[in-house]
């Protein structure tokens, strides 16, 4: 990790110029930038259960973001966590909802397989592709996203609908209270310990195994890796399928903590902005933590902020935006194996 | 059936000028994703300036202003401070969204759409029977459409800034020996590319319509960068991939109220990216080196 503060620095200053530039825009549109701040402040930490929220919030962005640190150290670009998040729910819900008298830990248990199992096939398909074809899996990662989002809409819009439901908006039935491991707020000691385990565990993987280490290796040079004996390919097939399982796990919790139901097109931005996390948090897992409380934050806030002084959510896609578009520059630690895989792997 | 292939043709239209737009970026060996983000600003753009002068010219002028400095914005944050493509195109397509969304807010104090009166001139009108429906109020856009495909064809494939951009795109140290520096042809690809979004989003805004909704392109950027991919990277190519998507939208739509009982929308929506993902895959098979422009891709990812 030669230069490993100047890299922090410069994440700091990118994500800190990302902030300005919102602000300016916000600033030349009419609003008080102070207010707005201390109404961020309010919203993400000081107001009354603005700090759950915030939690509740860097959940999914932290789960998904872990997956995306495994999947871009691996130098994949697995950028399709949303899809990965809506099938896990989906399958864990179906299971809830189709085995709703079973036993309670056994369906939660089924369930949240269920979930991981589908987050991670979602994502092998895509891997397969790549290791086995060099297909581009940026594309079909992508695709693989749009996909599960349409499986999300079909389902809530169709055979899952709560048929007493009413309103505009497509939603499932609601799965019994017993399954659930949180409140409404989405937070309870269950899910930190299960969340801070999970993040225990990639960090054990990543850290502190040959393993993670030949992952690390085989997305800084897969040639240099291959000639060390490492199987690339089987080690880039791993990191799809935990970067789906970890998807996959963070729909099984919005499902069984804040959700109880799935509405179509829930949380929309969370796979991207999971991924903004990831680099933000320059692909190591304390970092990652850091940046998804960071995130999880302003999400939190964005609710609350309406309140306080009438600012549309779409300002926070904007600084999302803002922050992606900058975040990369000069950033160095990704680099996409360019003969993995395929045809260009044999000559 | 002449309502279903009407339909297409307004589906497709902006579809397609966004696919041409994806083809001159990717002929550069850039992995637009930012096309999205673009489209809607265009869109925004053209309704915001247009409302306020009453001149819809002066509207889409404004729109590829804006889609022109955006573009410059990428290829400088991509190029000369070597951010990676990929996520600086899915955060230049949140900034679009974004952005857009909380414009309408800021300038027209409001949630969701605004109505205009402006809109595209249209040639042929009126006709409400027979196969002239097909072609019946189509804006000017639509026309000339498939006069912008041709162009393209032609200047990738005759015209020496063509030639510039395929070298570049394949192989830029070729294209710096011959005395062609591979970063100012880019910022030139990707500024026609960006014009030709805001033309995409003009024509979704105030062709086939009389309003901007906020997130409008609802994908259609991503689907015109899957065209892209499906039509082989060819002007020709990615424009009837563009019609072929339009031409599922309409039969989506048609189903929704026709037969919604048997063909749930959803997976006639789905048509598009199942495709793409058979497109790479055999694409990658059959075309591996040559048109995948993956030394300039690779270039832009570890600038010298």
């Amino acid at each position: 990790m030669t230069g490993g503060l100047q890299r922090v620095a410069s994440t700091v200053v990118l994500v800190a110029l990302s902030l300005l530039l919102t602000a300016l825009i916000l600033w030349v549109s009419g609003y008080r930038v102070g207010d707005v701040f201390s109404g961020i402040i309010q919203g993400a930490v000081t107001a009354p259960g603005a700090f759950t929220s915030t939690i509740r919030w860097a959940i999914p962005l932290l789960l998904i973001g872990l997956g995306v640190v495994i999947g871009f150290r691996t130098g994949f670009f697995n950028i399709g966590g949303q899809g990965q998040f809506y099938i896990g729910a989906c399958c864990a819900l179906a299971v809830s909802l189709g085995w709703r008298e079973g036993p309670v830990p056994l369906v939660m248990l089924c369930g949240t397989l269920a979930a991981v199992g589908a987050g991670t096939v979602w994502s092998l398909l895509p891997g397969y592709l790549r290791v086995r074809f060099g297909t581009d899996e940026v594309l079909t990662t992508l695709m693989m996203s749009f996909i599960g989002a349409l499986v999300l809409q079909y389902l809530t819009a169709g055979p899952m609908r709560n048929p007493s439901g009413t309103g505009q908006t497509a939603a499932s039935e609601r799965i019994p209270d017993a399954f659930r491991i949180t409140d409404g707020s989405g937070v309870s000691a269950t899910v930190l310990v299960l969340v801070g385990g999970v993040a225990l565990l990639v960090w054990l993987l990543l850290e502190r195994t040959r393993f993670g280490l030949s992952m690390t290796l085989v997305g800084r040079n897969p040639t240099m890796a291959r000639w060390q004996g490492i199987n690339v390919s089987r080690v880039g097939l791993a990191a799809f399928a935990l970067s789906g399982a970890l998807a996959g796990l963070a729909g099984a919790v919005e499902l069984y903590g804040p959700g109880a139901r799935l509405v179509t097109g829930f949380s929309p931005e969370v796979g991207f902005t999971a991924v903004v996390v990831a680099l933000v948090g320059l692909l190591t897992v304390g970092g990652t933590v850091v940046a998804a409380v960071l995130f999880g934050g302003l999400q939190s806030a964005i609710i609350f902020l309406p309140i306080v002084t009438d600012l549309p959510p779409p300002a926070l896609v904007l600084l999302h935006g803002m922050v992606a578009f900058l975040v990369t520059i000069r950033f160095r630690a990704v680099r996409r194996p360019k003969t993995l895989g395929g045809k260009a792997a044999a000559s | 059936m002449e309502q279903i292939l009407a339909t297409t043709l307004r589906s497709a239209a902006p579809l397609v000028l966004v696919a041409t737009a994806g083809v001159f970026a990717f002929r550069a060996g850039i992995f637009h994703l930012g096309l999205e983000g673009l489209m809607i600003t265009g869109a925004f753009t053209t309704v915001a300036v247009g409302d306020a002068t009453g001149s819809v010219e002066l509207g889409i002028l404004a729109a590829v202003g804006v889609n022109l400095a955006l573009s410059a914005l990428y290829w400088w944050v991509i190029g000369p401070l070597g951010a990676n493509v990929i996520i600086a195109g899915l955060g230049l397509t949140s900034i679009g969204l974004g952005g857009t969304a909380f414009a309408l807010g800021a300038i027209f104090d409001t949630r969701g759409s605004i109505f205009t009166d402006v809109v595209l001139p249209r040639p042929v009108r009126g006709i409400t029977s027979g196969a002239g429906v097909i072609i019946s109020d189509l804006s000017i856009l639509v026309w000339i459409t498939p006069l912008i495909v041709l162009a393209a064809w032609v200047v990738l494939r005759r015209s020496r800034f063509g030639l510039r951009l395929a070298a570049v795109g394949e192989y830029p140290f070729s294209a710096r020996s011959a005395g062609v520096n591979p970063s100012i042809v880019r910022l030139q690809a990707l500024l026609i590319s960006g014009s030709l979004c805001a033309l995409g989003g003009a024509e979704l805004s105030v062709g086939a319509l009389r309003n901007f909704t906020e997130n409008m392109t609802n994908g259609r950027g991503f689907i015109a960068f899957v065209a892209v991919i499906f039509g082989a990277w060819h002007p020709i190519g990615a424009a009837l991939a563009g019609l072929f998507f339009g031409f599922a939208d309409a039969i989506g739509i048609q189903s929704q109220i026709n037969i919604t009982e048997r063909v749930p929308r959803e997976f006639v929506l789905m048509i598009p990216f199942v495709l793409t993902i058979f497109a790479v895959w055999l694409g990658g098979l059959w075309r591996r080196r040559s048109l995948e422009a993956e030394a300039g891709y690779a270039e832009l990812r570890e600038p010298d």
